[in-house]
């Protein structure tokens, strides 16, 4: 039920960082008791906003009023006082310390930090079906995992004013509508609830309000009831929406990366891959489907050569590369776009041309002879910043000051250089806006002509059935359907991925 | 919702899962030592008078390790620790001078953590890099020593401008009714065993100072702190993950400027033991290096109390050892090799092969050396504990993981 009082008032919000206006003139109101979204290109300062109603940052000009009040906030502990809670673009998790710890922390008081905690975490988990396990390291959970417990943290606080920074950008369709189930019990409960996302789809079906920023400000609002996806779009980025067919098919015979009953096993013997055979061809677009966590990580980095198989075979171009080291692979011509960005893709305090040689540090235009050949990087990086569009200041920014959607362009940008002849992405398009999306698959569909041989896993199954070729469904470690993405659903594949139904 | 296949903790560490069973962990040690004490005939190996220095060597390594284990849990690499180890020492001769020893080892808790407050500021504040601004400190402690045990020691009666002696240490109960007498008889009959087990508690009857049972409480309480209180949960996460730690609502830079102070506190009370208990008094460069050594404990430890409580002990006992008796170094090789031996076993177990082969091999060599000849060159016993410490250590110890922020640079802000 909304109240008479708005939940969240902000007027005139003004960010400074050097060399970018991240916010001017921001004014946005959030009725209490509705979910309001908040779209717009990447870069358009929408976290940076998020950030400062969170206490992160302190805001240059403007005011920030909740419940009616006018606050100031000093550090995100003002900010969790006046009910605030926050789910970041980017994880905020200690990998070393368990999924209770994680939980708790800050928030000891509550529910102590021992068996009444874990009772609690385990009723919020069966409640919303997150399946944490409270004694778990961190470290060990997938990117879905991780997005789960970071919506756990901020119910786990109670919190009455949620604001979720693209918490969907990796859950599969089945997750997202357990979220949204969730978020209107809470908006029913009274709560506030602000929600970022680049899937507009998304967008209409749970909010109330929408807003649109484009660089830095507030450009419009748009009524959910009568808005298309189109018009939001439209709004966005001013382009047009933006769909990943791929068209004609360009696969040949010749296979590029074929494995023979890969399987793997953890260290207490169980098998985190079974038997997994499959023969990617150049100019093909392999898809896997999955709900995160049945061995789609798993499988990457056994291609990689993080794990080696415990049996079973890998062949690259016909050689076999299953002992071959990351680097040695990396040279042989595989380009990798890793799940989780900032713990795998960049060094978030080092300027972007430093970043563009992270993991091709034996490689044109990298190097010269054992030197680091920097004019060469920097010239590089430039042609990325410009090919894809990422949105900085300069190349000698660091990745730090990038926004989310800005960072997985550079990556993507700095994995296709050099001509791979395979690509191993996982959520290629995670968190870009749809402008940005367009381009990213005109790229990835460019190469596949001249025969790249891709790898694809994405929880958005319009993507994968966009791109790929064929489509594997993954479930427990194991290949338990093919698909023809001509004729296949997103029904018939989000049945699969449960186990619902084999082929 | 989803069909994640979650997987269970990785299995700790050998010398965490030992140290977790560490009662059995001490019977099969006892029984090892004992039999290599009959069979190589020296009783030196674990007398009471060895073990009695051995605490006294552990103790002061001990706090240096615990010290560090503050400090990098929260994030702050404290390499200053000999240095607020020295102006530890200094502390603890003035104040024990002036007040006695009890206040004296206040004092050098005091000195320590004005160490540790210097490389707070820098490092927490300033944003200095936490080597070069340990290296400061070790290089202004020893400086400030000196120049304060110059100025103020001179005078002293016993003093001079380098030592100051002749100073009470805190209370030493140096015989326990009924049970000393008792253990030492026992211990004197060298039998398999149960002479083992009452040399050690003879040696924590006798002659022991009421510091090392408050330093050993020391060990066990930080464990406790930092494991089992919300205190200490937000205390690591800043050495973990800081800005996580900050968008949760922890003030960050105060849990890092408590564990440094702490850390150094820790350091100089190390310093004290030296200075009042170790010797009695004073004396310049008396640190030695222990503050490096424990640190080095520190890491080999895992950064865990049990793990550094381990490398201590190690090294206290293979330092007086080679103090008291050099022949028993000669004995010791055997108890490497079949403490090696006993971890290839381990290893072989659980499948690890080319670890368990490694082991065996290592431990094959050392068995051999020890057959081969009679006696440790002279040359080698100096460096005996630093090489058991690092062998026990450095083999035992699989996966050594440190807090993830250790050592970096956090500013306020920078979340998200
Ligand atoms: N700490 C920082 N230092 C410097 N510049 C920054 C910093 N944080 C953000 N910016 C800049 O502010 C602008 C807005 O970034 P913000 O992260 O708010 O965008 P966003 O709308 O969330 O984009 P995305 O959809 O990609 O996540 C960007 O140009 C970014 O480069
Ligand atoms: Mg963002």
């Amino acid at each position: 039920m909304p109240s008479e009082v708005d939940a969240v008032r902000l007027r005139g919000i003004g960010k400074r960082f050097p060399g970018v206006i991240a916010n001017h003139d921001v004014d946005v109101t959030i009725r209490s008791g509705t979910v309001h979204a908040l779209i717009g290109e990447n870069g358009a300062g929408k976290s940076t906003l998020m950030k400062i109603l969170y206490g992160v940052q302190k805001p240059d000009d403007g005011t920030i009023e909740i419940n009616g009040n006018e606050v100031v906030l000093k550090s995100p502990t003002d900010a969790i006082d006046n009910g605030v809670g926050m789910v970041f673009q980017h994880f905020m998790l200690a990998d070393n310390l368990t999924v209770l710890e994680n939980m708790v922390l800050g928030a000891e008081k509550l529910h102590g930090i021992g068996d009444n905690a874990r009772a609690e975490i385990r009723r919020i988990s069966d409640r919303f079906g997150f399946e944490l396990e409270p004694d778990v390291l961190v470290e060990r959970l997938g990117v879905a995992a991780r997005q789960r417990l970071e919506i756990a943290k901020v119910l786990y606080r109670g919190a009455k004013i949620i604001i979720l920074d693209e918490p969907t950008a990796v859950l599969v369709p089945q997750e997202v509508d357990a979220l949204f189930a969730n978020l209107r019990e809470l908006r029913s409960a009274g709560n506030s609830v602000l929600f970022i996302s680049h899937k507009l789809d998304e967008v209409l079906a749970i909010a109330d309000d929408i807003t649109v920023m484009r660089r830095g400000t507030t450009v419009g609002t748009a009524d959910p009831k009568t808005a298309t996806k189109h018009e939001l779009a439209e709004l966005m980025v001013g382009s047009e929406l933006p769909s990943p067919e791929t068209g004609e098919s360009t696969v040949t015979d010749v296979v590029e990366l074929e494995l023979h009953d890969v399987t793997l096993t953890d260290e207490f013997g169980r098998n985190l891959l079974s038997d997994i055979s499959l023969a990617i061809h150049r100019g093909e677009i392999l898809g896997i489907a999955g709900v995160e966590g049945n061995g789609q990580s798993e499988l990457v980095e056994a291609i990689m050569g993080m794990h080696i198989p415990t049996s079973g075979r890998i062949t690259l171009s016909g050689e076999d590369v299953t002992r071959w080291h990351t680097r040695k692979l990396r040279e042989a011509g595989i380009g990798y776009i890793p799940e989780d960005r900032h713990r795998h893709g960049l060094l978030l305090d080092s300027p972007l041309w430093e970043n563009r040689i992270l993991g091709h540090q034996t490689e044109a235009p990298n190097v010269k002879g054992p030197w680091i050949n920097r004019s060469g990087a920097r010239k590089d990086t430039t042609r990325i910043v410009e090919e894809y569009d990422v949105r900085a200041p300069g190349i000698d920014t660091l990745a730090r000051a990038l926004s989310g959607g800005n960072q997985q362009k550079l990556i993507v940008g700095r994995e296709m250089s050099g001509d791979p002849k395979l690509l191993i992405a996982s959520h290629p398009t995670r968190g870009v806006d749809v402008g940005a999306q367009a381009a990213i698959w005109g790229h990835i569909k460019r190469a596949r002509k001249a025969g790249l041989a891709v790898l694809l896993i994405s929880a958005d199954l319009d993507e994968l059935i966009g791109l790929s070729d064929t489509i594997q469904v993954i479930l427990r470690g194991r290949f338990v359907g093919t698909f023809e993405p001509s004729t296949v659903t997103p029904q018939d594949l989000g049945a699969a991925m449960t186990g619902g139904q084999t082929v | 919702m989803s069909t994640s296949t979650t997987t269970k903790n990785a299995s700790p560490g050998l010398v965490q899962r030992l140290t977790k069973n560490w009662f059995y962990l001490t019977l099969v040690g006892i029984a090892v030592v004992s039999l290599v004490r009959i069979v190589t005939d020296t009783n030196d190996l674990d007398s009471a008078g060895t073990l009695r220095a051995a605490i006294i060597s552990t103790c002061p390594i001990l706090m240096a390790a615990l010290g560090g284990l503050w400090a990098e849990r929260a994030g702050v690499v404290n390499i200053g620790l000999e240095g607020q180890m020295i102006l530890g020492t200094w502390g603890a001769a003035f104040f024990t001078y002036h007040y006695g020893p009890w206040v004296g080892i206040l004092g050098a808790a005091l000195l320590g953590m004005i160490g540790g407050l210097l490389h707070a500021v820098a490092t927490v504040t300033f944003g200095v890099d936490h080597i070069v601004s340990g290296v400061a400190i070790n290089l202004i402690g020893a400086g400030a020593a000196t120049y304060l045990a110059e100025a103020v020691f001179s005078d002293y009666e016993g003093g001079g401008p380098r030592q100051l002696i002749g100073l009470d240490p805190p209370t030493i109960i140096t015989k326990t009714p009924v049970i000393s007498e008792a253990a030492l008889d026992l211990a004197d009959k060298h039998w398999f065993f149960v002479s083992d087990v009452a040399s050690v508690v003879a040696a924590l009857t006798t002659n022991i100072s009421t510091l090392t049972f408050i330093i050993f409480g020391l060990v066990v309480a930080s464990a406790w702190i930092l494991w089992r209180t919300s205190f200490g949960l937000r205390l690591r996460s800043c050495g973990e993950n800081p800005q996580a730690a900050e968008t949760l609502g922890v003030n960050v830079y105060l849990y890092k400027y408590i564990a440094v102070l702490v850390s150094g506190a820790l350091a100089g009370i190390g310093g004290g033991f030296l200075a009042l208990v170790s010797s009695s008094g004073y004396g310049a460069g008396q640190t030695g290096g222990r503050g490096y050594i424990g640190l080095a404990a520190m890491i080999f430890g895992n950064w865990r109390p049990g793990g550094l409580l381990m490398g201590a002990l190690t090294f206290g006992y293979t330092d007086s050892l080679r103090l008291r008796d050099t022949d028993a170094v000669h004995a010791l090789l055997l108890l490497v090799a079949l403490a090696l031996l006993l971890i290839a076993a381990l290893r072989a177990v659980r499948g690890q092969i080319n670890g368990a082969i490694v082991m065996g091999v290592a431990g094959a060599l050392v068995l051999a050396w020890f057959l081969l000849t009679d006696s440790v060159p002279r040359e080698f016993t100096v460096m005996t504990p630093y090489v058991t410490t690092l062998f026990v250590l450095a083999l035992g110890a699989q996966r050594l993981r440190m807090p993830a922020a250790d050592g970096q640079q956090y500013r306020k802000g920078s979340a998200g």
